[in-house]
């Protein structure tokens, strides 16, 4: 069992109850990878897959890949990019607000500068 | 708080109210011809893309820099207009009101007069917001406004070129005052469920030779052709609005011809022709609002020259395809209608 392997299996079973096209079978062929594979990843007992993988099941099932990536334990390439250019501010950035509420974290936003007329 | 976001400026209040947001977008449109004629409002071809100048501190001029604030492109003899986008108050059925200042080149858009801080009554210099959706230009008489086109600065168009003599500011200037929440709560009691209200849907080539390095790229506004437009009057008290927590912003105004070699993003399509959008039949519009009274026009502004006119004195050929047309798809919006009263259009 994995939080990763429940979650894709929940949403899944939701899409396949309207759609038989989100079967194991028809959604590990668009994903590009083998059903009995998708099948052990939803049981948790094998590893989630790839970001690519992720992404592309996230795409399918119409998810958000950062939150299917964080359930597999993984962070986006893109936003380690982000944080490898400035690792220090971004790390720090991020601690300062891991405790801060929702509505707190929404409103850090990017003024424009007003300036000497 | 100023924030750029989509295209647009929104400034927000949330230490007065938190809905108390003001969307401000620089609409693109069709210069209207520069005759003796006036016409109505022409039509918006979608915003102006915008970024903040610091994003581009390497290319810009300092002077920017130091002014801070956002920057959008506009080819010479290119008309703008500005769309004012308020929020709905959802237990009032009532946007949060606001009191805008608008300059250009630093001189007062409404009143003709250089630029100071805080709002004045007499003579006006600020619109309001919602009543006022729209400002297309200078506010030259009663119910009439010349156009927003924009030149370069130094050519000797801008208003503010003519009105100090010096092509020092550029760009565009403005300040938004929200109304005092204790004033608003009073004026606009909780309502109960109520219907909602109707809602109110609402290239030229520069010099070529011109090195974007050495030269500075600011376009000015000038005043264009003649356009009906009414400024409303202020129906609060100047105490009403809430001067301690305004937010200003400038709007540097980048010649089109060189914003790729300062964004990397290539500029928009020039705007049609008034002749080619009138030909295809497309719309033009009217705003009424017979519950509020018009600001009379600046004398200042009054005797400012039309850029057809001031190119005629020089001998310049400042505005290629001038001709005049005539509308005759024309669009009526009119506010004050009762609720439930059905609007009356063009037969």
């Amino acid at each position: 069992m994995s939080d990763f392997g429940d979650y894709l299996r929940k949403v899944r079973e939701q899409r396949r109850a309207g759609d038989a096209k989100f079967s194991v079978r028809q959604l590990a062929k668009r994903v590009g990878v083998e059903p009995s594979y998708l099948s052990k990843v939803e049981r948790g007992q094998q590893a989630p897959p790839s970001e690519k993988t992720i992404a592309a099941l996230a795409s399918e099932l119409g998810e958000d890949p950062d939150v299917m990536l964080a359930l597999a334990g993984k962070v986006s390439g893109e936003l380690q990019a982000i944080i490898r250019r400035r690792p220090k501010l971004f790390a720090d950035l991020i601690r300062q607000l891991k405790d801060l509420p929702d509505h707190a974290v929404l409103r850090l936003v990017r003024e424009v500068r007003d300036g000497d007329w | 708080m100023i924030e750029l976001e989509r295209d647009a400026l929104t400034f927000s209040f949330p230490e007065v109210h938190p809905q108390a947001t003001l969307r401000i977008e620089f609409q693109r449109t069709l210069r209207i011809p520069d005759d003796d004629k006036t016409y109505p409002l022409p039509p918006g071809l979608g915003a102006f893309p915008m970024r903040h100048v610091d994003d581009q501190a390497a290319n810009v001029p300092s002077q920017w820099l130091q002014r801070g604030g956002v920057m959008l492109p506009m080819y010479q003899s290119e008309a703008m207009w500005l769309n004012f986008i308020t929020t709905t108050i959802q237990d009032r059925w009532q946007p949060y009101p606001f009191a805008i200042k608008v300059a250009t080149g630093k001189q007062c858009a409404v009143s003709g007069e250089a630029w100071t801080d805080g709002l004045r009554r007499k003579p006006q210099n600020y619109l309001i917001a919602p009543k006022q959706p729209w400002l297309d230009g200078y506010v030259v008489e009663k119910g009439l406004i010349r156009q927003f086109v924009a030149m370069p600065l130094g050519a000797g168009y801008s208003a503010e070129e003519q009105i100090t003599g010096k092509a020092e500011h550029g760009g565009l200037q403005l300040a938004v005052y929200p109304m005092k929440r204790d004033v608003f709560e009073r004026r606009f009691p909780k309502l109960g469920r109520m219907e909602l209200s109707r809602s109110e849907a609402f290239m030229e080539t520069a010099d070529m030779t011109l090195n974007f390095c050495m030269a500075a790229p600011d376009m000015g506004l000038a005043p264009g052709g003649r356009m009906r437009q009414e400024i409303f009057d202020d129906p609060y008290d100047l105490d009403d609005w809430n001067m301690d927590v305004g937010g200003r912003c400038f709007v540097h105004l980048c010649n089109s011809m060189v914003w790729q070699a300062i964004t990397g993003a290539m500029p928009p399509h020039p705007a049609p022709t008034a002749k080619s959008y009138t030909d295809a039949g497309l719309p033009w519009f009217d705003y009424y609002d017979d519950s509020a009274t018009a600001v009379e026009g600046a004398p200042v502004l009054s005797k400012l020259k039309s850029v057809n006119q001031m190119s005629s004195d020089k001998g310049d050929v400042a505005l290629p395809e001038n001709e005049t047309v005539t509308p005759d798809n024309l669009v009526v919006f009119r506010k004050g209608l009762k609720r439930g009263q059905v609007r009356e259009g063009v037969f």
